[in-house]
């Protein structure tokens, strides 16, 4: 068995990579749609991306445990499907997360296509490039930067996620208990030397992920010649 | 590859991925989760050692806010017993027939302690009111509400609305007071205790009884686990522990209630 912290360790990383994932997935099209948008509407959709900026986590955590609990048609549909409970499950943090971290992967994405233009693409398209070819081809080399910002601020917006997770988590080890959520609970437990120690490498981790990112963006020698 | 298609099949194994877990969902040696008010976390740690001695029933401690963990269960939280810093919410799980009938027992009876970080705190510094004063929040915190029942039997209360920081719970009021934040507060002296911080116990004829009580949830496969502990923690001898952690006398206090109840019965 190992040690608590680094079970919830696992559970973190487990948590937001999988998180970013789906993130990418939702989020490419999501903030093409977007970018491409003329209609009015575009603003509605573009503010409830926005809209976990704005909620205190909790709150987003309270109906989130309300929509997932069995009583409630989300979670009862979940439970019907999966034969599990959502509420309190390693689905439901992913879940969560993926709605909480949304803004943060949409947002740069949709700034990268919206910058883009259409004349490449139209040209792409004349040249005979189909939809994936010219995704895989034009969008994704000019836009890759975005695409590495978009990732690396959904993992860790979702790695120091707290308030969210502790309402609709419950806290339980191997399943549920993240990182922020261990370090909360050793302090609360009076037992800060734990609380030190996990609050150092989560700095330290945090801070090479970023830089590394960073340093991944850093345009190279030749292009800024 | 088509991409819609390499698309899908991306998305559906990664919602493939959501439903694995590390821990194993083996129902049949799950061990007996404890959902826990934070301030008596580090008592139950302590406690449970000697618990491990005796059986070999295995634990797993869920530590949190009793408001959080009350809402959890409501909503289906897999927790088998729930040790409450109130006396509230275990009521209002009984009222609403979650958990096992008669399982509600007051393991613990709270005592509040004036600490200051500064000098050393007496009693008789309250009467000046200080620039900064650290309560739990006295609506929804037992200790909190009880320093306001203390200030308000000292007459204090009034003159006190300024100065008051409140904490969402007494964790956060100790916090704020440890940090020296605040020069001054009302806390539990379990965390006095705990802490091996001098402080002054407030009398609790200043105050209703904090009453801790913890209950046995229903429909879940470890109740006779959860039974054991409950008795376990009700046993003279882990009364008696409990005590030496900062709590007043079970016993004692439950006599007094007893009496207040039959007294305000005519």
């Amino acid at each position: 068995m190992p040690s608590p912290d680094l079970l919830a360790l696992a559970v973190t990383l487990k948590m937001a990579a999988l998180t970013t994932v789906i993130l990418l997935l939702i989020g490419t099209p999501l903030a093409w749609y977007l970018a491409k948008m003329t209609s009015r509407f575009k603003v509605i959709i573009e503010a409830i991306v926005a809209l976990p900026l704005v909620l205190p986590p909790t709150v987003l955590g309270f109906y989130l445990l309300i929509a997932f609990s069995p009583q409630h048609l989300p979670g009862e549909i979940w439970q019907q499907v999966t034969g599990q409970q959502l509420a309190f499950s390693f689905s439901a943090i992913v879940i969560g997360s993926v709605l909480y971290s949304l803004p943060f992967v949409v947002q740069p994405l949709q700034k990268a296509f919206e910058q883009l233009g259409d004349s490449l693409l139209e040209a792409g398209a004349m040249l005979g490039a189909g939809t994936i070819d010219r995704f895989f081809t034009i969008v994704l080399p000019l836009t890759k930067a975005s695409f590495i910002t978009a990732a690396s601020l959904g993992f860790a917006h979702t790695v120091g996620e707290f308030g969210v997770i502790l309402m609709i988590g419950g806290n339980i080890p191997g399943e549920t208990r993240v990182l922020s959520i261990a370090l909360f609970d050793h302090v609360e437990a009076f037992d800060y030397a734990k609380a030190h120690i996990l609050a150092i490498s989560l700095l330290i981790g945090s801070m090479i992920l970023l830089a590394s990112v960073y340093l991944l963006n850093l345009p190279s020698r030749k292009e800024r010649e | 590859m088509n991409l819609s298609r390499l698309y899908t099949l991306l998305l559906i194994s990664s919602l493939l991925c959501m439903s694995t877990s590390f821990a194993s969902n083996d129902n049949t040696d799950s061990p007996l989760r404890i959902a826990v008010a934070a301030n008596f976390t580090p008592v139950l740690k302590e406690l449970l050692v000697e618990f491990h001695q005796k059986t070999d029933i295995k634990t797993q401690i869920i530590s949190g806010a009793t408001g959080a963990l009350f809402l959890q269960i409501k909503h289906g939280a897999p927790f088998d017993i729930f040790i409450s810093a109130d006396s509230v919410r275990p009521k209002l799980l009984e009222q609403q027939n979650l958990i096992l009938i008669d399982s509600r027992k007051t393991y613990a009876i709270g005592q509040l302690a004036l600490l200051s970080m500064n000098n050393k705190a007496q009693l008789s510094d309250l009467a000046s009111t200080p620039k900064y004063f650290a309560i739990a929040n006295p609506d929804i915190a037992p200790y909190g509400k009880a320093a306001k029942q203390t200030l308000q039997h000292l007459g204090l209360w009034q003159q006190y609305q300024k100065s008051l920081i409140t904490g969402i719970n007494i964790n956060q009021t100790f916090a704020q007071v440890l940090s020296q934040a605040v020069n001054s507060g009302l806390v539990a002296n379990s965390q006095l205790v705990i802490n091996k911080l001098a402080g002054v116990v407030i009398p609790s004829s200043y105050h209703h009884p904090i009453e801790q009580q913890l209950v046995i949830v229903k429909n879940r496969n470890n109740i006779d686990h959860a039974k054991r502990l409950s008795q376990f923690l009700l046993s003279p001898k882990i009364q008696q522990k409990i005590v030496s952690f900062g709590y007043a006398n079970n016993a004692f206090t439950r006599q007094l209630t007893q009496q207040e109840r039959s007294n305000a019965k005519p």
